[in-house]
């Protein structure tokens, strides 16, 4: 009797390393991949120039003087449709005096020729798509209105263009 | 004592095949976790319901029972010019689906263990999503990592 329970110890171990032994692991892997596009680059390539202003009279450059409205070219990926939003200067500054810049607008095309351009206001941003090409060109245009005794000077302001996708 | 020897030897060798009852575990990588373009600045989400771009693992194993799932997760892909784009697995973006239904899946944390219990089938489906994160000025071009799943049976 004593050895039948030494062997049903004997089987009860062998049993229960065979329960042990059932632990299995195992593994595999699979792959996380992305395709980043080309990174935006914008270039502030021409100043809004209002060349000179005389007190109490209006100047206006428009956004599609292609010589005098200041111009943003952007660059990124090809048929992407991208965000413009400005932070626009109230006014234009010059030691200690100021005067107000106003009416802003605003055009953008795929050409720096402005062939085919589309009107948007700055201040509500806009929403345009790069060129097949990956180009954008982005025109600003605005008024200045000098007080009629607006002291002499160079004035300057910044317009800062964001664009994102 | 040679009967008793006989028995045990008999046992162990029973033993053997009971032990092959249990069917052996597989683990196979189905479908990789597919970004695809993603534009610098913007994140990209790939959610684990998705049925083409989520990752996919399948598991066959012994019927029934607690199943340990554990994964080795990167923290950002590799690109080009040794560049890296930061992945970010959130507290839901594995599910488990005892029938390897996307559509039925329970969501758990990848970056923990979790056990589940395996169906009676002996089959059953991981799947696994995540959010990548480009920069602004990230460079193009392609970016891969690899996601490791183990799989332990439990006792």
């Amino acid at each position: 009797m004593r050895s039948i329970t030494k062997l049903s110890l004997a089987v009860a171990a062998v049993v229960l390393t065979g329960t042990a032994l059932q632990a299995q692991t195992n593994n595999a892997s699979i792959t996380a991949t992305a395709s980043v596009q080309t990174p935006i680059n914008v270039l502030g390539a021409q100043q809004l120039s209002f060349g000179n202003v005389f007190p109490g009279v209006n100047k206006t450059v428009n956004a599609t003087d292609l010589t005098n409205g200041g111009r943003f070219d952007v660059s990124g990926q090809a048929s992407t449709p991208v965000t413009l939003s400005f932070t626009l200067p109230a006014t234009l500054s010059s030691a200690g005096n100021t005067m107000p810049i106003v009416s802003y607008t605003g055009v953008h095309a795929a050409l720096a020729t402005q062939v085919g351009g589309v009107a948007f206001s700055p201040a509500a941003g806009a929403t345009p798509s790069l060129s097949g090409l990956g180009a954008l060109f982005v025109w600003v245009g605005a008024q200045v209105q000098p007080a009629t005794n607006q002291a002499a000077g160079v004035y300057t302001g910044s317009i800062v263009m964001t664009v994102v996708y | 004592m040679k009967r008793e020897s006989w028995i045990v030897t008999l046992v162990m060798l029973l033993g053997v095949p009971l032990l092959a009852q249990g069917k052996p575990l597989t683990v196979t990588g189905i479908r990789g976790v597919t970004f695809g373009a993603v534009l610098p600045g913007v994140p990209r989400v790939v959610l684990r319901t998705d049925p083409a771009n989520s990752g996919q693992f399948d598991i066959k194993g012994p019927k029934g029972g607690p199943m340990l799932l554990s994964f080795v997760l990167p923290l950002s892909m590799s690109g080009p010019g040794g560049a890296l784009l930061p992945i970010v697995f959130g507290s839901s973006d594995a599910g488990f689906s005892p029938t390897q239904s996307i559509g039925s899946q329970v969501g758990f944390d990848p970056k923990q263990p979790t056990t589940v219990t395996f169906p009676n089938n002996g089959s059953a489906s991981v799947f696994v999503g995540a959010t990548a994160n480009p920069a602004a000025n990230q460079r193009a071009g392609a970016y891969t990592a690899t996601i490791i799943l183990t799989v332990t049976v439990l006792p």
